[in-house]
């Protein structure tokens, strides 16, 4: 923290007077007392956790968040998404806005920093909810959420929960008509508590589908000319012919590694096993194997065209039956 | 997201962002005027500050050092500058280069007389004082120079020593492909130095010149078009080039096209409301009015915190100096 002090009172513009030793001791006394420096050093650690492109909006973002959670009463900087979703406090409202800030901050892939907004996302919605019996508080698996916090919820509400997913995935870029599938199979009923494993399956699954359903809208962008209307569906049923045997492939590792999960003593093994199946399964869903597949259907396949939505719908399809059903 | 480029070390990812820079400036910022922020609150002061640097209202009444600081402040003050004065262009006006420079000094108080000559002279080919120019050959121009300058300067040099008959890269890159421009500038030479230089020789230099070069440049792809145009060449006919390439005005990003930039109803309907409101007010004459009008105006464009502090200087400045005085100072 010093040093960073130094550095800053260094780089201070020429036009400020400087020499003054009374000064400087003012001017630190008066950055400590207002916590600068651990707001700032806050700040960059998120920033740098973030990685975002854009540094200046995200620190812009980052600090009118913080104003709103210390200043009641002011919601964010005018740009906090309002969505009415059935009556609802402002509070549980301005409460769901930080936790889809906070989820937003870190791609699923950055593994750690993802967890942590997960955690921090789900204390935030969690010490909303009308209070419960303390008996059903859940574990933590990652150790590192707020105790203090999961006392008070015991879980997050279920209706709060499906409002957060929803959420995700319109934001992903997924249509509702989409996504309500996976929906359905990630549901919580409304006065149900959602535990911290659920919620962060949830959350995960969401992102990684708004994640998979970008890139097929990409693919299908890829395999139709704009110019020449819709793809046609024996390329359509091609390509999603080969993504269906990578992915069946790829699943086997996970069939594979439950059954395993218990013995510690072969788990390198099982990794090599497991990576073997994903180079496997990309392999089948190569460039090459790819061109092959449509360069086929391509001579005799079944005539017609496929559209967008229904390529979309049936890309989604493959994936969401690999979703387990929350009973 | 950038999550692909994970494997750049934290510090290079804080070096390129310029969010170091920024952050000292707005604590130092909070040191000199800790007790207007006290009362608003730290959090809030870095959330406005912030807010004001993504939306390009920050570098409004700072000092020039802080304006050119970094490439995101020059393109705000590029476009600070055209959103203020850009009725002046609608209306046909044209003005002089101290003129501009006056309009300059009111959104920068110490803004220097050279930066302003450069892009004069890219406009009228001289250095002619009291030579008119319209509002958009001076802003293209003056957008080039500022946002390019220590590239244009190097350029510059590149030029003089090929007029010189020297081939400036021959020295720092030996190559055998060096050996064929160092033959050609000779021969240039021979010719006639007034005229400019053989634009393929040029080409060369300045390409080898952006792999070394660390500051932003303008695309290589537009001079490279540029220099292809004409069989001989001058720095002048070249930056002139430049000013008017459109793929460079949108790099830079801070001015909508040549086409667009005068046409913005919002402004014009703030316009016509202050219009009104001056008719109104008793007791001024036109001019003063119409002066603390564009003032006002600039205000509200400001960000909040810089206001009560330069509203002071501001006044005090523009009110005792004409725009001919301005000559007397450098």
């Amino acid at each position: 923290m010093a040093d960073k002090e130094k550095r800053r009172s260094g780089a201070a513009p020429p036009g400020m007077p400087d020499g003054k030793a009374t000064k400087s001791d003012c001017d630190k006394e008066f950055l400590s007392q207002a916590g600068v420096g651990e707001l700032l050093r806050g700040a960059i650690l998120k920033m740098v956790e973030a990685r975002s492109d854009d540094p200046i909006g995200f620190l812009a973002d980052h600090f009118c968040n913080l104003a709103s959670v210390t200043e009641p009463g002011t919601a964010g900087c005018g740009d906090a998404d309002q969505m009415n979703n059935g009556p609802q406090s402002a509070q549980e409202q301005q409460h769901l806005n930080r936790a889809l800030w906070h989820l937003r901050l870190a791609h699923h892939s950055q593994r750690s920093a993802f967890s942590n907004n997960v955690c921090v996302a789900y204390d935030l919605l969690n010490s909303t909810g009308p209070r419960r019996r303390a008996a059903d508080v859940p574990e933590c698996p990652e150790g590192s959420c707020n105790d203090s916090q999961t006392e008070v919820g015991g879980g997050v509400r279920g209706g709060l929960y499906t409002q957060t997913l929803q959420c995700l995935c319109s934001e992903g870029g997924v249509p509702a008509s989409t996504s309500a599938p996976l929906l359905r199979r990630l549901h919580c009923q409304d006065h149900e508590a959602v535990p911290y494993d659920v919620f962060r399956h949830g959350v995960l699954t969401c992102a990684v589908f708004s994640d998979y359903i970008r890139q097929a809208q990409r693919l299908y962008a890829e395999v139709c000319c704009p110019d020449e209307g819709p793809a046609s569906r024996a390329l359509g049923m091609a390509v999603l012919g080969t993504l269906r045997e990578a992915l069946e492939t790829s699943q086997g590792s996970e069939a594979n590694c439950c059954v395993n999960a218990n013995t510690t003593s072969n788990s390198c093994l099982e990794a090599n096993v497991k990576a073997k199946r994903y180079l496997e399964a990309s392999a089948k869903i190569s460039p090459y194997k790819l061109g092959q597949a449509m360069a086929t259907a391509q001579t005799r396949g079944p005539g017609g065209d496929m559209d967008a939505k229904e390529f979309e719908n049936a890309a989604a399809e493959l994936f969401i039956t690999r979703v387990k059903v929350l009973s | 997201m950038n999550r692909f480029s994970s494997a750049v070390p934290d510090n290079e990812y804080l070096a390129d962002s310029n969010v170091l820079f920024y952050l000292s400036d707005a604590v130092s910022q909070l040191l000199e005027h800790k007790e207007e922020y006290t009362h608003v609150g730290v959090i809030r002061y870095f959330a406005e500050y912030f807010s004001s640097v993504k939306n390009s209202n920050h570098v409004l009444f700072r000092e020039y050092s802080y304006v050119t600081a970094t490439p995101h402040n020059r393109a705000s003050f590029i476009r600070v500058f055209w959103r203020c004065y850009r009725h002046i262009g609608k209306s046909g006006a044209l003005l002089s280069m101290l003129e501009y420079r006056s309009l300059l000094q009111l959104l920068c108080p110490d803004f220097p007389l050279k930066p302003v000559q450069s892009a004069a002279r890219i406009v009228l080919m001289d250095d002619a004082v009291d030579y008119l120019m319209s509002f958009s050959d001076f802003l293209f121009a003056f957008q080039l120079q500022f946002y390019y300058k220590e590239f244009l300067d190097s350029v510059l040099e590149i030029y003089q020593d090929l007029l010189a008959g020297k081939n400036p890269n021959t020295v720092i890159v030996p190559t055998s492909t060096e050996q064929l421009p160092l033959v050609a500038a000779e021969e240039s030479d021979r010719e006639q130095q007034q005229d400019g230089v053989e634009p393929s020789t040029l080409a060369q230099c300045v390409e080898a010149f952006c792999d070394r070069f660390k500051h932003s440049h303008p695309p290589r792809s537009c001079m490279r078009g540029v220099l292809e145009q004409t069989n001989r060449i001058s720095y002048h006919s070249f930056l002139l080039s430049l000013a008017k390439h459109e793929a460079i005005n949108q790099a830079i990003g801070a001015l909508p096209n040549k086409s667009e930039f005068l046409i913005d109803p919002e402004m014009d309907q703030e316009l016509d409301k202050l219009i009104a409101q001056i008719s109104v007010s008793p007791g001024s004459n036109s001019s003063g009015s119409a002066v603390g009008g564009l003032k006002e105006m600039l205000q509200r464009k400001a960000s909040p915190r810089r206001n009560i502090h330069h509203r002071r200087r501001i006044e005090g400045e523009s009110d005792g100096s004409t725009e001919e005085t301005d000559s007397s100072e450098n």
